[in-house]
Formats: structure tokens, C-alpha cells, sequence
């Protein structure tokens, strides 16, 4: 390892004691190699971001197109989508997306402390089952939900909408915190049985405190895939009323028949905002936040 | 306060008995330590006084209530676990309150309380701090704190000054003394380490690949040890046990050991005639070997060695001597100024030897002991040196 080092040239150790190993990180030269592996991540770079500057400049061209062209400014684009019939959508979606995800929440905290926590018999084939659920395509059941729906005269609803959207993501989401749960020590709960505390105290008070960050992940990602969900609103909703945003954007391209780009893009644009603020408010404290420093050695 | 009792308990996993036959009874406010090599079942007794692991067969009781099927919060008692198991989220206030505040006592009563306790153990300033923002002993007093907070049937303690470094745990094994001096409360308490037990029990139960080997006082347990297990357990250095043979010169029993023939007196006499086996091990503590020139007149027998090992701890020096085929250790005083290869004659006092049968490892003065396990059976021909300057316990 080379051991040469800018810190320990700048910062120098007198001249008595031993110079310390600086680990170094030795900064590889470039090479025709890397030169081209470079090149290729720039491509696939463009390739992502392209779209995205599409979607940026053409809500506020006056022009817009299926290019990718410099914008003539204007926000007429926006100012058109802040009517009643526009709105609506953003509301649907914020209710199927809420919903789903508080019913999600709810019950995968319930059910992953439970199969984190107790004695079940066949629990490792259950988890394996729940995996395996996770990672079914809900398109594949959306024709038989769909005549289940009918049968209950449920379609059209964006409450039972909602419902199926919360069972898609329970797989997932009661995989994802019974792991955040396995990790919180089994004393914090055993101290508290101690103290006098009931299962459900110990859940509520003990548990739920230490598993915040991991709740959190789980409702954010059922809100973004509520949020983004289009094939099942699209099929088991058809009410104009009800319809979520999702739904709505795919309705500009068919609008008489002509594709209003702009109006596309500055949709998409807004539409897009409440997922990132989310996910910009969440990761700040969700980074650093899973430890219990001070409750074990450790 | 309550005595708990363990009624022949055992606690299996898979093949596997963690706890095999233990009977235990803990008087109301005695302090009763579990001590232990790792996977002797102590801390499993504790868990399943605690409620947290039910017995496979035998009953735990609390007070005069069999508690087998009582859940851990109906059982009334407190913990301070190894880790401390302080609730990261809560400040040291709530950590300490929680158990009140689920039990949905009056709130000037909670405030009272944790004021007491935090003024007992020092925490007054540390009060709205979070776990995080604490230092080890603080921590460890904080969870000491939430033990005492709520006048529980009984304390068990799992480890608890394990994780402290070795000047804080020689503090805090004096305070946890001074507080059950103070509430008198019933506590059981498991630890490894042997000089915690000596000199913290009012009586030590010491365990072994799941079975209680010996339960009595510190002293007795010193004296008597029940067989070759507790023998080699308690006490550093260890006991030097070489084997030997009982037999009987000009008609009175006397022990053969080391070429040595061991004229032997009052109890072990005795005790030595109900044996019902030629072959035995006998046990003499390093620090009743001594060196010949600064033995007391009670030191009648004399062995000649070699010096080997010269080890100075300060206050006295440990010899490990080769006697024949054996190596002794032997208490020098701490200017002998013997060197390893000098011929020294030692000296000890009969009554000091401990016999044990040959074949079980019981000692031939406790009636009724355990036989050791089998691992105890063999003799160390080679005792361990001297344990490290700072371990062997004053009060031995």
C-alpha cells in the first residue's frame, strides 16, 4: 500500500514520533479503459436524464413538441391546469395513495412485530410465501379482482380501489419492517414485559418509537407506488370523478385525438412534486436515524 | 420483598438441557449469586425466573404463588440486564418511570420516586438526558435506578457490571453491596466471574453444564468445596489437585500423596474411613502451600521442588513448583527472592488438604455432594499460573 499522502505531507508529524500509516486512497490513472468505461456511464447518464429535460423544458414551451428543443418561455401550460377538472385527479390520488398506505402501515406493523417477535409455527415458510407474494406482478390477479369487484358492486370506488392497492403493497411492506424490527433488541422488550407492560404497550411504546425510520420507509414506499399506481385505478375505476392523476395524464394523449404536449409535461411536472418533497423530507433523518445508541452495549 | 424457590427445574432445547434438576431456594432478602462458566445454564435459571423462559419440568415460585405460567409482567420483579436495555428514545426520567407510568400510577407519586431514586444513585443532573448522552456507568446506573424504582418482589441481575471497565466495576460492586445492604431486597444475581460472587453473595449457587455443583456461603464454599468442579472454580490461583491414595499406616487412615505419607486428623479422619474407594485427588490451595522457612508450626508436612514459574503480583508471590511429576503452585512471600531452577522445600498443614473420591470427584467431606462433571474428573497435573495481578479477591 503506498502510504504516500497529501494530508500527512500537509500536516506533518513532528519529527520525534513515528509518521502514522495514512491509508490512501491512490487515485488510479486514466487509462483507455477508463476513458471508455466512463464514456459508456455518460451515455446511459444522458439516456436517464434526457427525458427529464424533456419533461422540464417543455412545460414551459409554448411550442411543445415530442422533441427535445430549446423552450419559448411561457407558463401558459401551468396556468391551464389550475382549474377544477384539473385538480381533482391530484386529490383522488392523494386519497388512494393516503389511504393505502396508512391501511399498509397499520397492518404490516402489526404483523411484522408479530412474526419478529413470536414463537409461529411454519413462520420461516411464511415469510418465504410473503416474499415470493411481494414479488407478483398485481397485474396478473387484476382480472380475477375485477370480477370480484363487480361481484360486490365495489367497482367505481376509490375506497375499495385503495383497499386492493393496500393489499398489493402489504407483502412487501410487512417484509421490509419486520426486517427493521428484527433488528431492535429483544431486552428493550423483555425489560419492558418486566415493567409491567402488555403486548400491546410494549408495540405501541417500546417498538413502534424504535422502529419510526423503518415505518417511515415502509409508508413511503407505499405511498409512491399509490401514488403511481395506473393499471388498477385505470381498471377497477372508470368513474370520471374519481379518476387519479396517474389515469389522468394518460388522458392528455388521447384528448380529441391530438396530444397537448405541454400541458403533458407540466402535469407530469406537479405530479411528480409531492413523491420527491416526500422523499427529500424522509431521507434526511431516515439515513442516520436506525441506531439505539445507548439503549445496548454495543 | 419474597423468596423465590426452584423446585427440580429443567429446561431443555431440542436434546440439548440448558438446566437439568436444579433446586434453589432464595430467602427473602438474600442476595444469591449464579456463577458459572459460559453455558452452565445460570442465566438460563434467571430467564425462566423472569418469566421469559418457561421451565420444560419443575416449578419456579414467587412468594408462595407457583409463577410456571405467570407472564413476566405479572410477576413483579426487576432487571438489569448485561446490555442495560435502556429505551433509546426515552430520557433517563422516562427510562426510569416506565414501569410506573404503564402501570398508570399517580403522577406526583412517579415525580416522587424518580426524584428518590435519582438522588440515591446520583442521576439528578442526568435526568433529561437521552441514553445516547451517557457514559457506561452512567447507563448502568440508570438502569440500576429503574430496578429500584419500583420496590419490585425481587432484583435479578444478569451480568450487570460486565460491560464496565475493571476500576468502575470494582466501584460499582461496592455500591450494588451497599444498596442491598440498605433495602435488604431479594436479588439474584448471575456472573462469571468469581470474585463478584465471593464478595458480593450472601450465599453462591455455582452451576455446571446445567446442574447447581454447590450452593452455600462464600466461605464454605472456599472451604469445602462440594467436589473437583467448585474446587477448581473458586478461588485464584487454583486449587492444586494431584491424584493420590488413602491407606493406613501403623492402623490410623492416612492420605498417600506426592511420596508423601499424610498422618490425618479429626474430621477428615473420618470422613476419609467412609470412602469407598482406594484412588482420590487430593486439593491444597496455593496459598496453604507454603515455603518452609515462612510456614507457620501448624505446616508439619514438607514436600521438596524445584521452582519453575516465579510470579510476582505485589503483595505476595506465587511459585509454581515442580514436585516428581507434578507442578504445584505454592504462596511466597513477596521478597523470597527465589528464582525458577532453586530447590525449595514447601511445608502445608494436613488439615488443609481436601480429598475427593477418585471416581465421582466428591469431596469426601461433604456428604451428599454432586459428583463433578466429567470434565472436572481429570486432574490437573499442570495447574494454571497464577491469574493476573487485580483478580484474586481481597476477601480471600
Amino acid at each position: 500500500m503506498s502510504v504516500r499522502s497529501p494530508l500527512s505531507r500537509r500536516r506533518s508529524a513532528p519529527a520525534a514520533l513515528p509518521r502514522p500509516d495514512v491509508l490512501v486512497v491512490d487515485y488510479p490513472r486514466a487509462s483507455v479503459g477508463g476513458v471508455a468505461t466512463n464514456l459508456i456511464l455518460a451515455a446511459v447518464g444522458v439516456a436517464f436524464f434526457a427525458p427529464l429535460i424533456w419533461l422540464l423544458f417543455t412545460s414551459f414551451d409554448a411550442h411543445a413538441g415530442p422533441s427535445l428543443q430549446w423552450p419559448k418561455l411561457t407558463f401558459s401550460n401551468f396556468s391551464a391546469l389550475f382549474n377544477s377538472t384539473r385538480l381533482q385527479p391530484f386529490i383522488n390520488s392523494l386519497y388512494l395513495a393516503g389511504v393505502s398506505t396508512v391501511v399498509t402501515t397499520v397492518v404490516a406493523l402489526f404483523a411484522a412485530y408479530g412474526l419478529s417477535r413470536r414463537h409461529i409455527p411454519l413462520k420461516r415458510t411464511f415469510m418465504l410465501i410473503i416474499l415470493f407474494a411481494s414479488g407478483l406482478p398485481v397485474n396478473m390477479l387484476l382480472v380475477p379482482v375485477y370480477q370480484l369487484f363487480v361481484r360486490l358492486n365495489w367497482i367505481d370506488s376509490l375506497f375499495y380501489t385503495s383497499l386492493f392497492l393496500a393489499a398489493a403493497a402489504l407483502p412487501f411492506a410487512i417484509w421490509l419492517l419486520k426486517n427493521f424490527i428484527d433488528q431492535i433488541p429483544d431486552e428493550f422488550e423483555e425489560a419492558a414485559s418486566l415493567e409491567g407492560a402488555g403486548s400491546f404497550q410494549i408495540l405501541l411504546r417500546v417498538i413502534l418509537p424504535n422502529a419510526l425510520p423503518g415505518v417511515a420507509v415502509t409508508a413511503m414506499v407505499t405511498f409512491i407506488a399509490g401514488w403511481g399506481a395506473f393499471i388498477v385505478p385505470l381498471v377497477l375505476n372508470s368513474n370520471p370523478t374519481s379518476t387519479p392523476g396517474s389515469v389522468a395524464i394518460y388522458e392528455f394523449l388521447r384528448i380529441n385525438g391530438v396530444v397537448n404536449y405541454g400541458q403533458l409535461a407540466s402535469y407530469s411536472l406537479l405530479f411528480a412534486i409531492p413523491v420527491v418533497v416526500l422523499y427529500l423530507i424522509a431521507s434526511r433523518w431516515i439515513a442516520g436515524a436506525f441506531t439505539f445508541s445507548g439503549g445496548v452495549k454495543g | 420483598m419474597a423468596k423465590i424457590a426452584l423446585d427440580g427445574v429443567y429446561k431443555l432445547f431440542g436434546d440439548v438441557r440448558a438446566v437439568d434438576d436444579v433446586s434453589l431456594e432464595i430467602a427473602d432478602g438474600e442476595f444469591l449469586v449464579l456463577v458459572g462458566p459460559s453455558g452452565c445454564g445460570k442465566t438460563t435459571s434467571l430467564r425462566m425466573i423472569a418469566g421469559f423462559e418457561r421451565p420444560t419440568y419443575g416449578t419456579i415460585s414467587i412468594g408462595d404463588r407457583i409463577v410456571n405460567r405467570v407472564s413476566p409482567k405479572d410477576r413483579n420483579l426487576a432487571m438489569v440486564f448485561q446490555s442495560y436495555a435502556l429505551y433509546p428514545h426515552m430520557t433517563v426520567a422516562k427510562n426510569l418511570s416506565f414501569g410506573m407510568r404503564v402501570r398508570r400510577q399517580p403522577r406526583a407519586e412517579i415525580t416522587r420516586r424518580v426524584q428518590e431514586v435519582a438522588e440515591t444513585l446520583g442521576l439528578e443532573e442526568l435526568l433529561a438526558r437521552k441514553p445516547a448522552q451517557l457514559s457506561g456507568g452512567q447507563r448502568q446506573r440508570v438502569a440500576l435506578g429503574r430496578a429500584l424504582l419500583r420496590e419490585p418482589e425481587a432484583f435479578l441481575m444478569d451480568e450487570p457490571l460486565s460491560n464496565l471497565d475493571a476500576a468502575l466495576r470494582v466501584q460499582m460492586r461496592v455500591e450494588l453491596s451497599r444498596l442491598h445492604d440498605r433495602f435488604r431486597a431479594t436479588t439474584v444475581y448471575v456472573t462469571h466471574d468469581q470474585v463478584e460472587a465471593m464478595t458480593m453473595g450472601d450465599r453462591i449457587a455455582v452451576m455446571s453444564g446445567g446442574r447447581m455443583q454447590q450452593c452455600d456461603t462464600p466461605e464454605r464454599l472456599y472451604e469445602r468445596p462440594a467436589n473437583l468442579f467448585v474446587a477448581g472454580f473458586i478461588g485464584a490461583p487454583k486449587m492444586n489437585l494431584v491424584s493420590g491414595g488413602v491407606g493406613s499406616a501403623d492402623g490410623s487412615p492416612v492420605v498417600r500423596w506426592l511420596g508423601q505419607h499424610v498422618p490425618l486428623e479429626g474430621e477428615m479422619k473420618r470422613a476419609i474411613s467412609s470412602l469407598d474407594v482406594q484412588e482420590v485427588i487430593v486439593g491444597l490451595r496455593p496459598e496453604d502451600l507454603r515455603w518452609a522457612r515462612d510456614a507457620p508450626e501448624s505446616c508439619s508436612a514438607r514436600l521438596s521442588a524445584v521452582a519453575e514459574v516465579v510470579e510476582p503480583v505485589g503483595s505476595e508471590t506465587y511459585v509454581v513448583a515442580r514436585v516428581g511429576e507434578s507442578a504445584l503452585t505454592a504462596r511466597f512471600p513477596s521478597r523470597s527472592g527465589v528464582s525458577s531452577g532453586d530447590q525449595v522445600d514447601l511445608a502445608f498443614d494436613p488439615t488443609h488438604l481436601h480429598v475427593f473420591h477418585g471416581d465421582l470427584g466428591t469431596s469426601a467431606l461433604v456428604p451428599d455432594a454432586p459428583p463433578a462433571s466429567p470434565a472436572a474428573l481429570e486432574p490437573t497435573e499442570t495447574p494454571e499460573l497464577g491469574a493476573p495481578l487485580g483478580e484474586h479477591s481481597p476477601a480471600l
